[in-house]
């Protein structure tokens, strides 16, 4: 059974029959798109039963899309090439997870619902396509594929800047794709498919790209080529994914578009598309440029302590809560770099991990930033006190946030950190690609997170109530944000509690891309 | 030649360009029919050249040159290259027709753009300096006049400016023709003689005599340095005229470009370095252009802007002087078509509608007309060459051919257009996104009216849709055709 194809195309399909249904059914649209997710999540089910973690890649659907031939260069060929392996598996259930609560979160969307949710579904294939395609051309045309939908989503539904926030968010990450596209056409020229031996294939098979004797000897991007193009490639690459992280300082779109956003569609932003980024890094950047990746390691590794740091300060200095959360975000993803720098098996799996976790917790807090939005439409946190006296069920599900994003152990935040932490220490033991001083600084990225998060539970929840809105009437969670706050805060508990039912998956996959990844840039080392 | 000959010639050369011939002959019926005809004049010629348009296509088809075929004593010739670009002229003026079917239009509106046509195809086939200028100012003469069709004071400006600098053009193209005349004593360009008194002529003349030629073609080709007159015609001209001016002209222009550049390129050996020149000037109208169309507030001045830059991006594939190039140009050239259309097409569904001077009249008008808005952003992301348009798959194609004729040659003014010409996106994005951004993420303003939008013209749309993420899908089908087309000056 084509699983992958199947979860790419429910919400396609559903989006074109919601597209054919009047707008004056408004309710209808809200009820296809939670159809669509419910059926990826059974889907979900039955792939993650038929997965056999440690097999390598599964689930593989492959077909011809583009076979042109290129007079003097040979023929061109782009499949569609899609498939699973312990990185992408556990991304992908998570999309499915994360798509489900944001719609959820979306029933109440007041304006164009036809359109809102049609984006959205387009918006889920999208991302679900990214983190399967193996191709890296059917790649690319799904990672920009999710810039159209997210630009009308912020756009149109946003909050008071949302028209400046969208077009910033739109350029930026364009930005970033253009450097791709640019690395992407260098290198399928430069690789030729090992399957064809008559003539010369351009493939743009991410596999391929991966192995150093696939690249046309004398090629420009070959390990042997003169001047150091491989290092320029692999710069433009890593900025291209980096934006999307975001990693500082390509991050300044990131709270514009947070902040801005509609609740749901913050959720899949945070949870989701810096995911994407930090996918392409383990996916493309680091398997196809391992020699340039050991020759910037240290930098890669700064960058991610620089977004520790710089994201924890920011967040320290926010007045706005969903602000404090995007700048937390980007203070996660530095560990997430920070552990692919180091490059050893417990560095690569802490980082998938801490994107896992982080794709649920981060989902959880900006839901939470989304409860108290709705209600009072007022994020400031000074304007808050003692929000603990009038809504304690709230009040739980925010500390129940805030530790497991802070790193207490018992949460899943704190497995993914500690992973990383073992990786970064180690690397300067076993490979000597992150230098001992930068995980130490980072360990202060920890003290800071738990400085603004219970800095903010103090100032918000606890002490006499008072609130600087217009009513004093709050009601506590509704029936709707327990379902979608619960099952994220049990995810985080059971990751937390039982790293191995995660670790399965990601623990096979980091250790052949450690092996396989230092004995290719050794023996493409001249 | 005898008289003999000549007619001999003239008369076995005839069959071979039927679809020509009967464009001319179309081109009196207009005339008369327009004369005669009391009630529904428009809608009778418009069906009348859509039809001529297919019957042209119809003989194209049939008469597909499969070998190279000189015609009328050398002065032309039909080859598999020219062909395609008639078939994508008589493509662009049938569907020029079909983007104001509803519009009340005077006999001359189809009348020149059948000639338009006509001429442009005659311009693919030229391989002679006097056949280039004859075929040109049939090209330019009906051009300058339907530029001035809406019959008021800015486009009879716009045109009057079109006239004067075209007539200069014209004036450079004979004046360098001559030069080149004195240089080797012969006017056609294809020819042996021409490469070896190329060749042995001195720099400085050739290089003055090539400059002045181009220069000509560049303005037809709307590109920098050539590129001043495009602002004014476009914002003034009714919109399918310019649809029409953007893409017929434009196309023709470039075939003249590839044949007279390769000609003067002497495979490699002319005395200046040919790559460097065009990709300089590819980067400068890319550069140019979208650099200026953020300025804009006018959303057919910044087409406009955005009509150069895209004659960069058709230079970008010659560049190569290949055939990987040219190849990668034809498909360009096809998405090309399909794309500005498809955006000019919804352009004058909205300014049917209400004036549009600026852009914040598309105010919130996504909202009501939600069909031919998502036309007009389906079209102007393809023109950004986002995926998954057909604009993207082209500028995958030429950029790939300029990565190879980078690495070839090791220019760095082709990894600066390589870089700066993808670099260009985000830029281009900026301004084509202001007409998505105004027309759904504006309020509708209070008491817009709603419009009666017709099934024809949304069945256009489609089309056009459909083709442009046709081509995307599977792009294979189209390439593998023009991967088949042989050319050889």
């Amino acid at each position: 059974m084509p699983y992958i194809s199947f979860l790419i195309l429910i919400p396609i399909v559903i989006a074109l029959v919601a597209l054919f249904i009047p707008t004056r059914y408004k309710f209808i649209f809200s009820r296809l798109a939670l159809a669509a997710t419910i059926l990826q999540l059974v889907l979900c089910v039955g792939m993650i039963v038929h997965f056999q973690p440690g097999e390598g890649l599964q689930l593989v659907e492959r077909h011809s899309w583009i076979s042109l031939t290129l007079n003097n260069w040979g023929r061109l060929q782009a499949e569609y090439l899609v498939a699973l392996d312990g990185l992408s598996l556990p991304l992908v259930v998570l999309s499915v997870v994360i798509m489900l609560i944001a719609t959820i979160s979306s029933w109440h969307i007041a304006k164009s619902r036809k359109g809102y949710f049609i984006l959205l579904l387009i918006l889920n294939a999208a991302i679900i396509g990214s983190f399967c395609a193996l191709d890296f051309l059917l790649f690319y045309v799904f990672f920009e594929f999710m810039l159209l939908p997210m630009f009308f989503l912020i756009g149109m539904w946003g909050g008071p800047r949302r028209e400046y926030a969208s077009v910033k968010f739109f350029l930026y990450t364009l930005l970033g794709s253009i450097f791709i596209l640019i690395v992407m056409i260098g290198l399928y020229l430069s690789v030729q498919s090992p399957e064809s031996t008559d003539e010369v294939v351009h493939t743009f098979n991410v596999l391929h790209m991966q192995q150093a004797k696939n690249f046309i000897a004398g090629s420009l991007l070959d390990f042997t080529g003169a001047g150091n193009w491989r290092l320029w490639a692999f710069a433009l690459l890593f900025i291209g994914f980096a934006i999307k992280v975001p990693v500082v300082p390509f991050h300044t779109w990131l709270p514009d578009a947070h902040v801005e956003a509609p609740t749901p569609i913050s959720v899949i932003l945070a949870a989701l598309l810096l995911k994407v980024g930090a996918y392409g890094i383990l996916r493309f950047v680091y398997p196809v440029f391992p020699d340039a990746a050991i020759y910037f390691s240290d930098w890669v590794a700064g960058m991610g302590v620089v977004s520790i740091i710089y994201g924890a300060l920011n967040a320290l200095a926010s007045k706005d809560l969903k602000r404090l959360i995007a700048y937390s975000s980007v203070s996660h993803m530095g560990f997430v770099l920070l552990g692919i720098a180091s490059a050893t098996t417990e560095g690569i799996a802490g980082a998938i991990y801490q994107m896992v976790s982080h794709g649920i917790i981060s989902a959880m807090l900006f839901l939470i930033a989304g409860v108290v939005y709705d209600r009072t439409h007022d994020r400031l946190i000074e304007n808050y006190s003692g929000l603990a006296l009038k809504m304690k069920y709230y009040t739980s599900f925010t500390v129940i946030a805030f530790f497991a994003s802070l790193g207490l152990p018992g949460f899943s935040g704190f497995i993914g950190e500690v992973l990383i932490f073992f990786g970064a220490f180690q690397s300067n033991a076993i490979n000597n690609l992150v230098p001992l001083w930068m995980p130490v600084v980072a360990t202060l990225g920890l003290l800071l997170g738990a400085g603004y998060y219970l800095w903010t539970l103090q100032r918000m929840f606890f002490g006499p109530f008072s609130i600087r809105a217009n009513f004093t009437e709050l009601t506590d969670l509704t029936a709707r944000e327990y379902l979608m706050l619960l099952p994220l805060a049990l995810l985080t508990l059971l990751f937390g509690i039982l790293p191995q039912l995660l670790l399965d998956f990601i623990n096979p996959f980091a250790a052949t891309f450690t092996s396989t990844w230092f004995l290719f840039s050794t023996n493409a080392t001249p | 030649m005898s008289v003999a000959d000549a007619i001999a010639s003239f008369s076995a050369s005839l069959p071979r360009v039927l679809p020509e011939v009967v464009l001319a002959a179309s081109s009196c019926v207009t005339l008369l029919l327009g004369l005669f005809l009391k009630k529904n004049k428009s809608a009778v010629l418009a069906i009348f050249s859509i039809a001529v348009f297919l019957v042209a296509i119809g003989l194209l088809v049939a008469t597909w040159p499969q070998q190279p075929v000189s015609l009328f004593a050398g002065m032309f010739r039909a080859d598999d290259f020219s062909a395609f670009f008639r078939l994508l002229f008589l493509t662009g003026g049938a569907l020029t027709i079909c983007i104001a079917l509803q519009k009340e239009s005077s006999t001359e509106y189809y009348l020149f753009i059948q000639a338009v046509v006509a001429g442009a195809c005659w311009l693919a086939m030229s391989m002679h300096f006097v056949a280039v200028l004859v075929s040109l100012e049939l090209v330019s003469i009906g051009s300058y006049i339907l530029a001035g069709f809406a019959f008021n004071k800015a486009s009879s400006e716009g045109s009057l400016k079109y006239f004067l600098m075209g007539s200069v053009a014209t004036a450079c193209l004979i004046y360098g023709a001559s030069l080149l005349y004195g240089i080797t004593g012969t006017f056609d360009f294809s020819s042996q003689q021409l490469a070896d008194a190329l060749l042995q002529s001195q720099t400085g003349f050739m290089l003055i005599a090539a400059f002045l030629i181009l220069a000509a073609i560049l303005f037809k080709l709307t590109a920098f340095p050539f590129h001043l007159w495009a602002p004014d015609v476009y914002q003034s001209a009714p919109t399918p005229v310019v649809a029409f001016i953007s893409v017929v002209p434009k196309l023709a222009g470039l075939v003249v470009f590839i044949k007279l550049v390769l000609a003067f390129n002497l495979f490699g050996q002319a005395p200046i370095n040919w790559k460097s020149v065009i990709s300089a000037l590819a980067l400068l109208s890319i550069l140019v252009g979208n650099l200026s169309a953020l300025a804009q507030t006018n959303p057919k001045r910044m087409l406009a802007y955005s009509s150069i830059a895209q004659a960069g991006f058709l230079l970008v594939g010659v560049t190569t002087l290949d055939l990987a190039g040219i190849h990668a140009t034809m498909f360009y050239a096809v998405a090309f078509l399909l794309m500005n259309v498809l955006v000019f097409t919804a352009l004058h569904f909205f300014e049917k509608w209400k004036s549009l001077p600026a852009f914040t009249n598309f105010s919130g008008l996504g909202r009501v007309a939600f069909v031919p808005a998502l036309g007009l952003v389906i079209g102007l992301v393809a023109l950004t060459g986002l995926p998954p348009t057909a604009g993207f798959t082209a500028k995958l194609f030429v950029f790939s051919a300029l990565w190879g004729s980078w690495t070839d040659s090791g220019q760095f003014i082709v990894l600066l257009l390589f870089v700066t010409g993808l670099l260009n996106t985000i830029v281009a994005l900026y301004f084509y996104l202001k007409i998505p951004y105004y027309l759904f993420l504006k309020a509708t303003p209070p008491g817009t009216a709603s419009i009666k939008i017709t099934f024809t013209g949304n069945l256009l749309l489609l089309i056009l849709v459909i083709a442009i993420v046709w081509l995307f899908l599977n792009p294979g089908l189209l390439m593998g055709w023009i991967n088949r087309i042989t050319f050889v000056l």
